[in-house]
Formats: C-alpha cells, structure tokens, sequence
C-alpha cells in the first residue's frame, strides 16, 4: 500500500516521500524517535504517522491467511457493508416524516426519507421555509401516530425562520393529532395528547449561520453534537445557497467546499439514520436560446443530493415535483400553504392577484 | 521502494559500505537507484577499494528490482485469458447490450457520465441485480442512492410468476450476492479497495460464487472534494491539485489493476460540469478521460420515460454509436 492513501497531511507526505518512505512496508520497522529525526518533526508527530500507517497495514495482515468461511464474513461484515436483502428489510421498517399534504406525502412514497438527503429547490415564495418548519415539527409526532417522535435540528442561514409561525404550525399539528385520536382510535382508550406547543418548540434545535465558514463548521461540529442527541430525526439547512452565492469568487474552491459538505451531511444521515433537508434557491440558466430555471449551485452541487424535490407555480397553484431519486418515479402534486402549515390545495386560488 | 537500509536485514550484502558508497552518490532508496546511471555508478564502483563488494551490492538491488515487475505475456496468453476470463455480462437493458455487443467486459473499466437525473444509478442497479443472480458483487455507494427496493423490483419483472415464497426465496438468493458499502470520502475507498484486493486474492483459488463486478457511485462525488481548477493560481493551490491528481489517478489505476487481475467488471458513476457555450462535459477533466477502458455518455429525455446513451469511447466499438432505452 502505498503512502498516498494514508490520510495525513500534505506536507507530512511530501516529507515521507523526499526522505525515501513511499510505501508502507518501508515505515515497519522504525522507531518513532528515528522517524521524528529523518523528517525533521516532532515525535508526536512522528509516532501519529506511525499509527496511521500501522492502522492501515492492520487491515492488511489480518486478511492475509484466511480459510473459507472466514472470508465470507470478513467480506460481508467488515466496517458496514450490508447485503442488499438485510438493506430492504431495513428500509421497509423505517419511517418516513409526513409532510402534513397527502399529495405531497404519495409521491414522496410516505413522506421524507431517512438515511437521504433530500434537497428541496424553488422560487421565492412558494413555501420552502414553510415546508421546512413543518417537517420539523412533523418529526416530533410520536410513535403512536405514526411519526418518528424525534427531535429537529434547523440550521437558519437567512433568518426566515419566525418561532410565532412555527408555535401557529405546532399548535395545528396538535389539534390534528387530537382530531385523529378522536375519530380513528375510539376503539381505544382515548389517550389525551399530553404535548404542548410549547414542548415541541422546545425540541427544534436553532442555530442562526451568518457566514460560510460557520456553515462549514456547524456541519462539522453536528457529528458531535448527534452523538450526544441521539435522538434527533431532521436536520433542516435554510437555505444551503445564501452564503455560497456572494462572496465566492474562487468558483473551485467554492466546488470543492460544497461537495465536502454534501458528504458530511450524507455521512450524518447514515450514521445517525436522520433525514437532512436542504432547502435552496433558483437562478437562470442559459441553454440554447432561452432562460430556464434551474436550481442555484451548479451541475456538481446537483449530483451531491439523493433526492430532488423542485417547487414551482402553476397557474395559481403551488406545485412539488420530483426532480431526481434513486426509488420513486418522476411524479408531481399539488399543495398548499395555509394558516395550519402545509395542507393538500383545495381548488380555491391562494395566490394574491397583482392589481 | 524500500530504503536501502531497511533492506539491509534481508539482503546482507548491503551493509554500511555499500550504502555509504551509495549515499556519497545521493542514493538513499531503490528508487533513487533506479533514476541514477547505473554505469557511471559502477564504473565509480570500479574505482573504490572494495570494488568487489559494491558490485556484489550493486547486483542485489538489480535483482530486487526484477522481481518487482508483472510477468511478461505473450499475444496468445493474452487471448487465453480474454478467452477464459473475460467474459461479457449483460447489463439487462436491451438498448445499451445492443449498442456495447452483449454488455459490459470483465477487466475493463466502464464509466456512465451523464447530467443529473439521467438514470446512471438505474443503470447501475439493473446491472446488478443481472450480475448477482451468478456472481457476487460490491456496491460502492457515496449519496445513499442505492435503493434495494428498485432491486426487487428489476428482479421481480424478469422472474415468471410463481408462489410468493418462491419468489421469496429467490430475491433472498439473488440479493444476499449485492454487498452495499457506504463510503464519504477518498481514503475510506482506497481502504475498501485495499481490503477488496486481500479478498479477490483469497477468492481466486477456490471455486464457488466469485464477485465479478465491482460498481462505484459516484467517483466523482469522492474526487470533488480535493480536486481544484487550474484557472486557479499559487503555489499552495498547485500543491493541491496534484495531491487531487495524483489521488484520482491512484484511483483509476487502483481499480484498473483490480479489474484485470482478479477478473472483475468495473462500473463507475460520473457527473458532468458545464464546458463551453453551455454544452455539458464530463467532469474531474483531461487527466481523468483517459483513464477508463469505455466511457458512455447518458441523458434523458424530460417528460418521457426514455433515456438516450451514446458512447464517448470504447477499446472495441466506434465511438458516436447512439442507443434509446427505457428502463
């Protein structure tokens, strides 16, 4: 193995390689303290090297001698690889968060998908901030009704998220759960909802991002913060687009920071078994001869997601479309924004006439 | 390339006289020894006091350096093992087994670019749930886009219809061969391909179910984060790029050599940036095109449930070669 795929850093390569280290076998059989004095760093550092090597030579010796059977579950359970029948057993048992719009909820297949990323786009008003403060209170729905009784992470970079509007949301949430208890469990003993508004406030987690490099580190810091809150469910970036579109003018860079945030987040969602909800902006592309809308970001920034949801208006309706997944088909529906949240449309028209 | 001295308890003929000779002329490791010349370095040999010795020491480390290189082949070995090894697998989309001659080839290296939503992963996934009624096979996911119920789905068409628990049994028996492995970032996926190796090595002598196809979604998704733009100046970002480059290489000649010695189909998932005049082109650039063996460029038509592929490359059919297909 050779020392390009250690993960270390740059200029700690660079040193291994000017000094004659370019495969793994060669750093076997040194002491750290000769190491240290051949690179010319600290023996910390040395003795780092040493590990990360040793790491990954482990993995190396220990597949070596192998009988059969051992190496059918070597292969199968090494660091997470799960056969594709365990995978669907698992997918059936998980729970999707409803989106309050039966519509929406359908061609969705049940709701927003956990383990996914799923990165909702549209023009300004149609109801992206909406969407995003009811799938934050529909994750805390319990069990019992359905839901995934979890808590919410909201990660606001615009400062469009209002805590009345989210109160109003929760409070409708809860007249709907007392609604269903009444009509659909009356065979059951009629358990009194116990939540407030109040207490599902309590569980969104806010954090207000006013740069990129926050953003970045926010990201970064979530791996920390999920391993202590174990039971968050959603995680919602409002939006991922502001502090990407000024300020950059190394589109590279901005490239390469973008897709390393996507895997982060793609990582979180895996681990942690949450859904990641990205909310963005639109801009104009140019494509032969006319202007279409497309999603902010870029081609790259556009592979980076599991699912694609593109929000738009027709006529007077507000429409969501599946732009890209990986499991469900290419389908729109209808929905609207009201004073409760997000609610299949009913025909009468919402959006306000211009005089 | 080892150092000299590390060789030193392996090969004692290298003791401190041959490898102080050797340092007096700047040669620290086999590798220094391979770019210096070699008979200037004898011929200094010739002239030191303890010629014969150098000589002796000179010899060992040519020799260490014979036995690194892969053994030679002939033309006819060659057809042998394309004949015996290197079959073809059907992807199972009739439009794309049309247009490459019966499918994808074992040992080579098959990259789907396309624009987003294009229908890569699909093509992935019909792949392999047609490889893994036979064979075993790895999928290396970055985006969470594997979707085992799209699996079921593409192997409950092609099975007639029969009891439920026949069926069962099948999708259970077929599925168990499909291994998902979620890797986030570059490394992880050189350490799963380093584990692979010492897997396929163990493999290759016993007989039984074998995995032949190895698919990667997406490379590019895993490269992104390292690789910058050329446009871009500083010494620091050059240093950058070619640690990019070189990783992305490593990659493909990783995953080449992989293909070739343990038998295996390799699929990987590309996506596109924006070229000039707004047309779209592969993505992860020119360094990056000659790597895979075929390059096959997908898209979709909006509305329609039909997919176009066109072929950008291949060691065997005429590139511009253009197929529909419906999945």
């Amino acid at each position: 193995m050779e020392i390009w795929r250690l993960p270390i850093s740059a200029s700690q390569r660079g040193k291994l390689i000017s000094a004659g280290y370019t495969s793994l076998s060669s750093l076997s059989s040194i002491s750290s303290s000769d190491l240290a004095r051949e690179l010319k760093v600290s023996e910390s550092e040395a003795m780092n090297i040493l590990k990360v090597a040793s790491h990954s030579r482990g993995s190396e010796t220990s597949n070596a001698s192998c009988s059969i059977v051992e190496v059918l579950d070597t292969f199968q359970w090494w660091a997470g690889a799960q056969s594709a029948w365990d995978m669907l057993h698992d997918e059936e048992s998980l729970m999707h968060i409803t989106t309050s719009s039966a519509d929406l909820d359908n061609i969705l297949g049940g709701g927003i998908h956990c383990k996914e990323v799923t990165e909702i786009g549209g023009v300004p008003g149609i109801g992206k901030t909406q969407l995003g403060i009811q799938v934050a209170v529909n994750v805390q729905i319990p069990n019992d009704f359905g839901g995934l009784g979890g808590k919410a992470i909201y990660i606001d970079t615009e400062g469009s998220f209002m805590v009345e509007r989210a109160f109003q949301i929760a409070e409708a949430c809860i007249e709907d759960m007392s609604e269903y208890n009444r009509f659909l469990r009356k065979d059951f003993q009629e358990c009194k909802i116990k939540m407030l508004p109040q207490d599902i406030l309590e569980n969104i987690f806010y954090f207000r991002i006013c740069s990129y490099t926050e953003q970045i580190a926010l990201i970064n810091y979530l791996d920390k913060f999920l391993s202590e809150h174990k039971d968050v469910k959603v995680i919602v970036v409002d939006s991922v687009t502001f502090h990407f579109r000024q300020d950059f003018d190394d589109m590279a860079l901005r490239t390469r920071v973008l897709s390393g945030m996507a895997l982060k987040l793609m990582n979180l969602a895996k681990r942690f078994s949450l859904a990641v909800v990205l909310l963005n902006q639109v801009t104009t592309k140019h494509t032969e001869a006319s202007f279409q809308l497309a999603l902010a970001l870029g081609d790259s920034w556009s592979h980076t997601c599991t699912n694609r949801i593109v929000l738009y208006w027709n006529g007077n309706e507000r429409y969501a479309y599946i732009d890209k997944s990986p499991s469900l088909r290419s389908a729109s529906a209808a929905y609207s924004v009201t004073a409760r949240g997000i609610r299949n449309s009913s025909s009468s028209c919402k959006r306000i006439k211009m005089m | 390339m080892a150092r000299l001295a590390n060789l030193e308890t392996e090969y004692p003929v290298l003791d401190s006289t041959v490898r102080n000779f050797c340092a007096s002329h700047g040669i620290f490791s086999v590798e220094d020894f391979l770019i210096h010349d070699l008979y200037m370095l004898a011929a200094f040999a010739e002239q030191n006091d303890s010629s014969e010795r150098l000589k002796e020491g000179i010899a060992q480390v040519l020799s260490v350096i014979d036995d690194m290189h892969q053994p030679w082949l002939n033309g006819m070995e060659l057809l042998e093992d394309a004949k015996r090894n290197k079959h073809v697998f059907p992807t199972g989309i009739q439009g794309i087994d049309l247009l490459l001659g019966d499918g994808i080839r074992v040992g080579q290296l098959t990259e789907l670019v396309g624009p987003s939503s294009s229908g890569k992963t699909q093509v992935c996934l019909r792949t392999a749930s047609n490889v893994a009624r036979n064979h075993m096979v790895l999928y290396l996911d970055t985006g969470n886009s594997f979707s085992p119920q799209c699996i079921a789905y593409f192997l409950g068409k092609t099975i007639s219809p029969s009891s439920a628990q026949a069926k069962n049994q099948f999708l259970q028996k077929v599925m168990s061969n499909i291994s998902c492995h979620s890797v986030f970032d570059i490394f992880a996926m050189f350490d799963v391909l380093h584990q692979l190796e010492s897997y396929l090595r163990c493999q290759d002598g016993r007989g039984g179910c074998q995995m032949r196809l190895l698919i990667v979604d997406s490379i590019s998704s895993l490269i992104s984060p390292v690789l910058g733009s050329s446009s871009t100046l500083g010494v620091i970002n050059s240093k950058l790029m070619d640690t990019a480059r070189a990783l992305m290489t490593s990659a493909g000649y990783l995953l080449k050599k992989l293909a070739h010695q343990h038998n295996l189909a390799v699929l990987i998932i590309n996506h596109t940036v924006g070229g000039e005049g707004g047309s779209s082109k592969p993505a992860l650039g020119d360094s990056w095109k000659c790597i895979p063996h075929s390059r096959l460029f997908l898209s979709c038509d909006r509305g329609s449930n039909t997919y176009n592929v066109s072929i950008l490359r291949h060691p065997s059919m005429a590139s511009g070669k253009a197929a529909r297909f419906v999945i």
